[in-house]
């Protein structure tokens, strides 16, 4: 008996009720890769903008550790400051291996979007910034001539977007103080590609900040010191301490409730799926009852009908299996877009990460769903009393 | 009858699969280099033109529309060289048809454009021959950009199409003191958006 033949046969008796049932499927299973590939993405790249802070610490002014986290991401405004004097006096500790401090100063523009106004985002450095980002490679031009020049290195977006080439000038809206350009960092796929950094001595200089710091970045010659030197920390007035793992958690307990929602709704998914298609084969089963009874009057098997009804289930499953990843695959783009819009912070990089294998893991978990949802209903076709059955179809 | 369902199942596939191109290829436009686009297209249609009922927005390359001879083309007609970084062959130029029902009655389109002091956005809203019809600076750095945004500088700019730029003929005068850099800046960049109007959309609706 041909019985690949007889249960494809089948399922295109009723080709609509079928590809409903397949896109069923293939939904939950686009749900649950994307989900997963969201999941794996959101973490990857959150570890990969926190390791090219280059830090393992910041130290910021006392103030809300949302604000201190954002600060550490995103360079942020609206900011808190604390004396140099706190840098000056754990420069020299010798369980750190490199140190960097930084004024952070965001300037807000009338005139720079009309109707609405624009931000621009201004970081004071030292050379030793570069000791901590061996990865900010210059694109055009060199560090500034002095600690306190008029001077300005623009980020590679920050430059795209003032359409800056090394020698043209840059003008601060309100302090009105214009600066020349002297380098343009390479994309770095990071917040810094959006920053002008100036000097540090001329940051604090044009802001009216002198004396002051936004942040300290600190990488530690061996990180298992990191919990006895942040308690050292502490004992430094006005200051808080944060460290990277208290940044991941932060973030991560900012998408949390999303992600753990988003999980409910895959597996609701999968499990209406899964219903869905043990309803189908089974209405297909009992429409079919005098047909079974008919197959196991010529001679078909208890085994030929269970085998039958089985590939169906199966056949749906592997079709929905493939569509579903598919799917996820090709709109990965697209779910990324609306993570972006709606997160209130997502890391740079790809955000829903779809490895292979979780297509193929994803791909094998709705076959065997369907050979699991296919039992049932087969079970039932081939448990059929022949006689019974073309009886109770007539 | 299994071939006639395999054949279903692909025509499926198939509407799947171009729908999934299509998206892809939107949201890559989306990603693409930068271009000059309205900040909020929305809001800024519906203030230049309280009339309009809705717009239609396209975005053209010069690559596209004519490759590198277009582009030696645009510079010829510029009369200057394009900033081989930011005035790229790839550039997408973003043009607004401003519809009235299903009648188009201008085009809003920008560039972006190399200031003394940063980049500024010069936004255009041109009848359908190419004539100014608003102007804006959307964007603008300069220790004088009150005075160029200023509506008595931007208003004398109405009336005026690309002949007139070509010409350079029309007795504009800078409105700044120290700036001269940034009106000649404006001068080009207003000149480049009516050449692009004119060899990426006049032209091209003209051949239809």
């Amino acid at each position: 008996m041909k019985v690949w033949s007889v249960a494809f046969k089948n399922l295109s008796r009723k080709k609509i009720r079928t590809s409903l049932t397949i896109g069923g499927v293939a939904v939950a299973v686009a749900v649950l890769v994307s989900l997963s590939g969201f999941d794996a993405g959101y973490q990857r790249s959150l570890d990969r903008d926190i390791d090219k802070l280059g830090y393992h610490l910041l130290v910021t002014a006392k103030g809300c550790p949302y604000e201190a986290a954002t600060l550490m991401l995103k360079g942020g405004g609206g900011l808190r400051y604390m004396e140099d004097s706190v840098y000056k006096r754990i420069v020299n500790d010798r369980r750190i291996d490199k140190i960097t401090p930084q004024l952070v100063s965001s300037v807000y523009n009338q005139e720079g979007q009309s109707g609405r106004g624009a931000f621009t985002l201004y970081m004071g450095i030292e050379k030793s910034y570069l000791d901590l980002k061996p990865w900010s490679k210059f694109k055009y031009g060199h560090w500034f001539s002095g600690p306190d020049a008029d001077e300005a290195i623009m980020g590679y977006e920050a430059a795209e977007v003032e359409q800056r080439s090394v020698g043209d000038k840059i003008f601060i809206p309100g302090m009105d103080k214009v600066l020349t350009v002297v380098g343009i960092f390479e994309r770095a796929g990071t917040q810094d590609d959006g920053v002008i950094f100036i000097p540090l001595a001329t940051a604090q200089r044009i802001f009216g900040l002198e004396g002051k710091l936004t942040g300290i970045g600190i990488k530690l010659k061996d990180i298992r010191t990191i919990a006895k030197f942040e308690e050292d920390l502490y004992n430094e007035p006005g200051i808080q301490v944060v460290s990277l793992a208290q940044v991941r958690g932060t973030i991560l307990n900012l998408v949390s409730s999303a992600r753990a929602m988003a999980g409910s709704v895959a597996l609701i998914a999968i499990f209406i799926a899964i219903i869905g298609v043990t309803n189908t084969i089974l209405m297909s089963v009992f429409e079919r009852t005098r047909e079974i009874g008919v197959m196991k009057a010529l001679g078909a098997s208890a085994a030929d009908v269970f085998k039958i009804i089985w590939l169906e289930t199966t056949i749906i499953c592997f079709l929905g299996g493939l569509a579903g990843v598919v799917l996820a695959f090709s709109g990965s783009s697209i779910i990324e877009h609306l993570i972006r819009r709606f997160l209130p912070y997502t890391p740079a990089g790809k955000l829903v990460f779809i490895k292979p294998s979780l297509l193929l893991v994803a791909f094998l978990i709705t076959v065997i769903m369907g050979l699991v949802a296919g039992i049932y209903p087969a079970l039932r076709a081939s448990l059929m009393k022949p006689i019974e059955a073309i009886r109770s179809g007539e | 009858m299994t071939r006639s369902f395999c054949r279903s199942i692909i025509s499926g596939g198939r509407v799947l699969a171009i729908s999934a191109a299509v998206l892809l290829l939107f949201f890559q436009q989306l990603y693409a280099a930068v271009g000059c686009t309205l900040n909020d297209p929305d809001r800024d249609v519906k203030r230049i033109f309280p009339q309009s009922t809705g717009y239609r927005t396209e975005f053209i390359t010069i690559q596209e529309a004519g490759g590198q001879e277009l582009y030696k083309k645009i510079e010829k007609e510029l009369g200057d060289k394009f900033d081989p970084v930011y005035e790229a062959i790839d550039v997408p130029y973003a043009f607004y048809d401003v519809l009235k029902g299903k009648e188009v009655i201008a085009t809003i389109h920008g560039v972006n454009q190399k200031g003394e002091y940063g980049g500024m956005q010069l936004i255009l809203a041109t009848d359908l021959n190419g004539k100014i019809l608003d102007f804006f600076y959307q964007k603008m750095s300069s220790p004088e950009a009150g005075r160029f945004m200023n509506k008595n500088f931007t208003s004398q700019f109405i009336g005026l199409g690309l002949n007139d730029f070509l010409k350079g003929n029309f007795g504009i005068k800078d409105p700044s003191s120290n700036s001269s850099e940034d009106f000649q800046a404006t001068l080009r960049g207003l000149k480049k958006n009516l050449i692009l109007l004119d060899e990426l959309k006049l032209k091209k609706a003209a051949r239809r």
